[in-house]
C-alpha cells in the first residue's frame, strides 16, 4: 500500500545525482544483429552453451579464455581490493571491448554486443560482479554497452531487458543440459588424460567430442517454450545417444592405469575451481604434469546445492509458502529428476564421471564445523566436500582454490582448522589465488602433493603385495584383454583413493587374476 | 540483555568482553587465529579468550550468535538485509581456533552457544533461539517466545532513543546553521579498537557526529530530503536505494548507500567520513559509488580505508587536521548550496528564521502537491 505524502514544489535548483548503471533495452528486433557475450565456465561448457543459444537463433559468443593480461586490465578500472575472479572476469570483458572498439569504434561495439552473466548470490561479491563491470564500462566510455543479469533460481524468467532475451524453459533447459553434458565430458577427460599412452590424444578426442556435442545442441529439436520442452528434455534419449557417441570416440584412447597418480580433488570458490586457465595458474594442468589425477568440480554440484536452502527452509517451516508440504515434495521430486538426469548422462559415459555427492550428507558432514545456513559462496560445501572425499576415499588430497580476500571461503578455511584437528591425516591444501603469485601458490600445493604422491605409491605397493601381482603380469594380462586399456573401461571403487590401486584390486578380485 | 534478563539471568551474571584492543588480542587470542581475514573477525579470538581466561568469576556459557540478517530501516525496500558472510560465519571460524588442538571450551567448563539467528526476520527468531539454546538454558518454547519479544523490545527502544538523539543533533545544526559529520561505516567500527576512535578525533574539533546506524529515519525529514526524487519518479520511497544500488542484499551495504544518499541531500551534513576495514569485500564494490553519491552536491568525503589492528595515530591526526581545515573553510558554502536543492519547508526548523538573510529572507511561499509514495 502506498502512503500519501505532501511535497513542496518550490525548489530553486536541481542536482545531478549519481545513478547506478542501467542497461538500455535489447529489443526482439535486434536479436539478429546483436551478439550475446558470455563466459565464466570452461571452454567446453561455453561451446555447448553456445550451441544451445544458436539453436534458439541467438547470436552468441563466449569471451576468450581468461589470460594473465585480463588481471591488469581489470585492476585498472575497478576499485582496489576486489577478489581475483571479479578482476579477471571484468578484465576479460574490458580487453574484448577494447579490441573490438579499436576495430569497429565504441558506438558500433555498444550496438552490436550485449553481455549476460549470472546475477545474485546473496551477499557475496559473486552477486555484485556486475557493479565492477559497470564501473569498467564507465571507465571505457561505454556506458551504452548492455549488460544483463540472469537469476540462477528461475527457469522461466520471461522476456528480459527489452524482449531481446527470452529466458523461457527451452532457453534455460538448453543451458542447464549443456552444463551437465559439459560436466560429465570434463570428468571423463580428467579421468583419461593422466593415463593416456599416446600424449595429446585425449585433448584431440575431447576437441572433436565438444564440436560434435555443439552440433547436438545446435540441432536440438524444438518442443515449444513450456511444458512440451520440459517433458522432452526429461524423457528424450537425444542427449544420452549423443553421449554414447562421445564414449565411442573415447574408446579409441589407450590408457595405462598402472601409472600411479595422486588423486587430487579440486574444491573452492565457484569460478576459481571451475576455471581452466591463467585465472587459477592453470593449476589443474600443472597438477597433471606433477603426476596427479585431478577430480574436477562439476558445475552440477552448485546447481544441486541451490535447491537445498529452499528445501531446508520448507522442512523447518521457515518459508513464506502456505503449502510447505506440497512445495517440499515437488522440490524433492525435482531434485530426484535432476540427479537422475545427471546419472543417465554418466551412464552413457560408462559411469566414469563421478556421481554427484548427496547434499544431505555434505550438510551432515559439515554440520559440526560449519552451519548449513551460513550463506555466501559455497557455504558449508567446502568442508562437506573435503570430508566426503576423505571418508569415501575419493581422493588422496583436497586442493581448495580461494581468491585472495574471498569472504565466505576464508571463513570455511578457518573452520577447516577444526576439521584437520579431528582428522589430522586429511591432506588439505588451501591455495589463496591472487592471480599474480603463481610460484607461491604452486609451491604451497606442491608441499601437500608430495605427501599425497607418497600415499598413492604406498597404497599401490600395498595392493600389489596383497594380491601378489606385478605390473609386468598386469600388462601381460592386458595384452589378452585389450578392453582393459580403453579409456572407457570402468574401474570400480574398491576402497582405495587411487585409480591404480583400485585397478589392481579389481583385476585380482573381479577378474580372477590373483588372490585377494 | 533484554533476552537474557527475561530468561531470569541476573545482570551481574552477564559479562561482555571489553572493547577490542591489540593487547586483548595478544594476551587472550594469541595462537588462536586460523586464517587471515578482516580485523573485525580476527579480533574475535581475543574476545573469546578474554571471556574464557580473563574473568575472575568464570563464565559458564559463551554466547556468540551467528547473525544471519539484521533489522534495518530499509527492510521491505531492499532485496534482503543479510549480514556480511564473514560476520555471519565468524563464530564458526573463531571456534575452530579453540578446538583445533584440544577442546578449550570443555577444559574450562564453558559451553559455546552459537545460535543462528535471523534478526531481520523476527518471525523466525524464537524458533531459532529455542532450537539452539533449549539445552543450554533448559528452555521451553513459551519462555523463549517471551524472551525474544523482550529482546526485540529492548533493541527497538534503544534504537529509537539514539535515532531521536540524531534528530536532535540535526535540529540543532539546522537552527544554528552549523555543520555536522556523518560517519559511513559498519556497526563494528563503533568499537574503539576497530574504528580507532577516528570520529572522536574529528569531534574534538567541535563538529557533532552522526553515525549512519542511527540516522533519524523520520518520514517528515526523509520526505523533505527526497522530495525531488519522489516527484521525478527516481525512487518510490525515501528508503528506496534502487537508483544507486541494485544488488541490495547486504544490510550494512544497503544502509551505507542510503546513508550516502541522505548525506548528499542533507544541508547540515557537510562532510562524510568513511571507515572501512582491511580486506572488507563488502565495502570494496561500494567505494566509488558511495563517494560519487556523496560528492554530487559538493559534500566533503574522506575515507579511512584498510583499518587493521594497529591504530595509525600519526596518519589519523594529519588527516583529521585536513578534514577540520576543509570543514571550516567550506561548510557554510555547502549548507547554503544544498539548501537551494530543497524546499523551504524544513521539518527541523523554520529556515526563514535561520537563513543568513534573517527572517523574511529569500524563502518563497511553498506550493504543495500530493503524491502517492509506494
Amino acid at each position: 500500500m502506498g502512503t500519501l505524502v505532501t511535497i513542496d514544489t518550490n525548489i530553486q535548483e536541481t542536482v545531478n545525482h549519481y545513478t547506478a548503471y542501467r542497461p538500455k533495452p535489447f529489443t526482439r528486433e535486434e536479436r539478429d544483429k546483436v551478439t550475446i557475450l558470455f563466459g565464466g565456465l570452461t571452454w567446453k561448457h561455453e561451446r555447448l552453451m553456445q550451441g544451445a543459444m544458436h539453436n534458439l537463433k541467438y547470436k552468441a559468443e563466449p569471451l576468450p579464455n581468461i589470460a594473465r593480461d585480463d588481471l591488469d586490465a581489470g585492476k585498472e578500472l575497478i576499485d582496489v581490493g576486489a577478489c581475483c575472479p571479479t578482476i579477471f572476469t571484468t578484465g576479460s570483458l574490458v580487453n574484448f571491448l577494447k579490441k573490438e572498439g579499436a576495430l569497429k569504434g565504441k558506438e558500433e561495439v555498444a550496438k552490436s554486443y550485449a553481455y549476460i552473466t549470472a546475477g545474485a548470490c546473496g551477499p557475496c561479491r559473486f552477486g555484485q560482479y556486475h557493479e565492477s563491470y559497470a564501473m569498467a564500462l564507465d571507465g571505457l566510455g561505454l556506458r551504452d554497452f548492455r549488460l544483463f543479469l540472469l537469476a540462477q533460481d528461475e527457469l522461466d524468467q520471461g522476456e528480459n531487458g527489452g524482449g531481446g532475451l527470452d529466458i523461457n524453459l527451452s532457453f534455460s533447459l538448453g543451458l542447464i543440459w549443456s552444463i551437465l553434458c559439459g560436466d560429465v565430458i570434463t570428468d571423463l577427460e580428467y579421468a583419461t588424460r593422466p593415463y593416456e599412452v599416446k600424449p595429446g590424444q585425449t585433448d584431440a578426442v575431447l576437441k572433436e567430442c565438444i564440436e560434435f556435442m555443439y552440433t547436438v545442441f545446435n540441432e536440438r529439436p524444438d518442443h515449444g517454450k513450456k511444458l512440451g520442452t520440459l517433458a522432452w528434455h526429461l524423457t528424450t534419449s537425444y542427449f544420452t545417444n549423443a553421449l554414447r557417441e562421445v564414449r565411442k570416440k573415447f574408446d579409441a584412447i589407450e590408457v595405462d592405469r598402472t601409472r600411479v597418480k595422486a588423486r587430487v580433488k579440486i574444491t573452492g570458490e565457484f569460478w576459481l575451481q571451475t576455471h581452466e586457465g591463467d585465472g587459477n595458474y592453470n593449476i589443474k594442468h600443472w597438477l597433471e604434469q606433477e603426476d596427479s589425477e585431478v577430480v574436477p568440480p562439476p558445475v552440477a554440484v552448485w546447481l544441486h546445492y541451490l535447491m537445498h536452502p529452499v528445501i531446508r527452509r520448507l522442512e523447518h517451516r521457515h518459508s513464506t509458502s502456505k503449502h510447505h508440504k506440497r512445495d517440499e515434495m515437488i522440490l524433492k521430486l525435482l531434485e530426484r529428476i535432476y540427479v537422475g538426469t545427471y546419472n543417465r548422462f554418466r551412464k552413457a559415459l560408462a559411469n566414469i564421471p563421478n556421481e554427484l555427492p548427496d547434499q544431505v550428507e555434505l550438510k551432515d558432514l559439515a554440520e559440526p564445523f560449519y552451519h548449513f545456513e551460513l550463506r555466501g559462496g559455497e557455504g558449508h560445501m567446502l568442508i562437506g566436500k573435503a570430508l566426503y572425499a576423505y571418508h569415501h576415499k575419493k581422493a588422496h588430497m583436497v586442493c581448495e582454490l580461494s581468491p585472495y580476500s574471498c569472504m565466505p571461503n576464508t571463513m570455511s578455511i578457518g573452520s577447516m582448522a577444526n576439521v584437520i584437528g579431528k582428522y589430522p591425516d586429511l591432506l588439505y591444501a588451501p591455495i589463496e589465488v591472487k592471480g599474480d603469485a603463481e610460484v607461491h601458490a604452486l609451491s604451497r600445493c606442491q608441499m601437500i602433493l608430495t605427501e599425497a604422491k607418497k600415499r598413492a605409491h604406498a597404497e599401490f605397493e600395498e595392493v600389489l603385495k596383497k594380491t601378489g601381482l606385478t605390473v609386468e603380469a598386469i600388462h601381460e594380462y592386458e595384452k589378452h584383454h585389450p578392453e582393459l586399456r580403453r579409456a572407457t573401461y570402468k574401474i570400480p571403487h574398491k576402497g582405495y583413493s587411487g585409480t591404480s590401486a583400485n585397478y589392481v584390486l579389481h583385476l585380482a578380485q573381479d577378474r580372477g587374476l590373483a588372490r585377494a | 540483555m533484554g533476552f537474557l534478563k527475561e530468561l531470569g539471568v541476573a545482570s551481574e551474571n552477564i559479562v561482555f568482553s571489553s572493547d577490542t584492543s591489540e593487547e586483548q588480542g595478544r594476551e587472550f587470542g594469541k595462537g588462536r587465529g586460523t586464517v587471515d581475514c578482516c580485523y573485525p573477525v580476527k579480533a574475535m579470538s581475543g574476545h573469546y579468550g578474554e571471556l574464557i581466561f580473563g574473568q575472575k568469576k568464570k563464565i559458564n556459557v559463551l554466547l556468540s550468535p551467528m547473525i544471519h540478517s539484521l533489522p534495518s530501516v530499509l527492510h521491505g525496500h531492499v532485496v534482503d538485509t543479510v549480514t556480511c558472510t564473514r560476520v555471519m560465519a565468524g563464530p564458526e571460524n573463531i571456534k575452530a581456533g579453540f578446538l583445533k588442538e584440544r577442546d578449550i571450551f570443555a577444559e574450562n567448563n564453558v559451553v559455546h552457544a552459537s545460535p543462528f539467528v535471523s534478526l531481520g526476520d523476527r518471525h523466525m527468531v524464537a524458533e531459532q533461539m529455542y532450537t539452539s539454546l533449549k539445552d543450554v538454558f533448559d528452555l521451553d518454547r513459551e519462555e523463549t517466545d517471551r524472551a525474544v519479544k523482550a529482546g526485540f523490545a529492548a533493541l527497538d527502544d534503544v534504537t529509537a532513543r539514539i535515532r531521536q538523539q540524531g534528530r536532535e543533533i540535526l535540529t540543532w545544526c539546522a537552527e544554528n546553521q552549523k555543520p555536522c559529520i556523518l560517519v559511513l561505516a559498519r556497526p563494528y567500527h563503533m568499537d574503539t579498537g576497530i574504528g580507532h576512535e577516528i570520529e572522536a578525533e574529528v569531534q574534538a574539533h567541535g563538529y557533532p557526529i552522526l553515525w549512519l546506524q542511527y540516522l533519524p529515519g523520520d518520514l517528515d525529514l526523509m520526505n523533505w530530503l527526497f522530495e525531488s526524487d519522489l516527484r521525478s519518479g527516481r525512487i518510490k520511497n525515501p528508503f528506496d536505494i534502487s537508483d544507486v544500488w541494485t544488488s541490495s542484499y547486504s544490510s550494512n551495504t544497503n544502509e551505507i548507500m542510503w546513508g550516502a544518499k541522505v548525506a548528499t541531500r542533507c544541508p547540515w551534513i557537510t562532510c562524510v567520513v568513511r571507515l572501512s576495514s582491511y580486506e572488507c569485500g563488502m565495502d570494496q564494490p561500494t567505494y566509488t559509488p558511495a563517494q560519487k553519491i556523496v560528492e554530487a552536491t559538493g559534500t566533503l568525503y574522506f575515507k579511512f580505508g584498510d583499518l587493521d589492528s594497529t591504530k595509525p595515530a600519526g596518519g589519523i591526526k594529519i588527516r583529521v587536521e585536513t578534514i577540520a581545515h576543509y570543514l571550516g573553510k567550506y561548510s557554510q558554502e555547502i549548507i547554503q548550496r544544498k539548501l537551494k536543492y530543497l524546499s523551504p519547508k524544513c521539518p527541523l526548523t523554520d529556515l526563514a528564521a535561520h537563513s543568513p538573510a534573517g527572517a523574511g529572507g529569500d524563502v518563497r511561499e511553498a506550493e504543495e502537491v500530493t503524491i502517492n509514495v509506494m
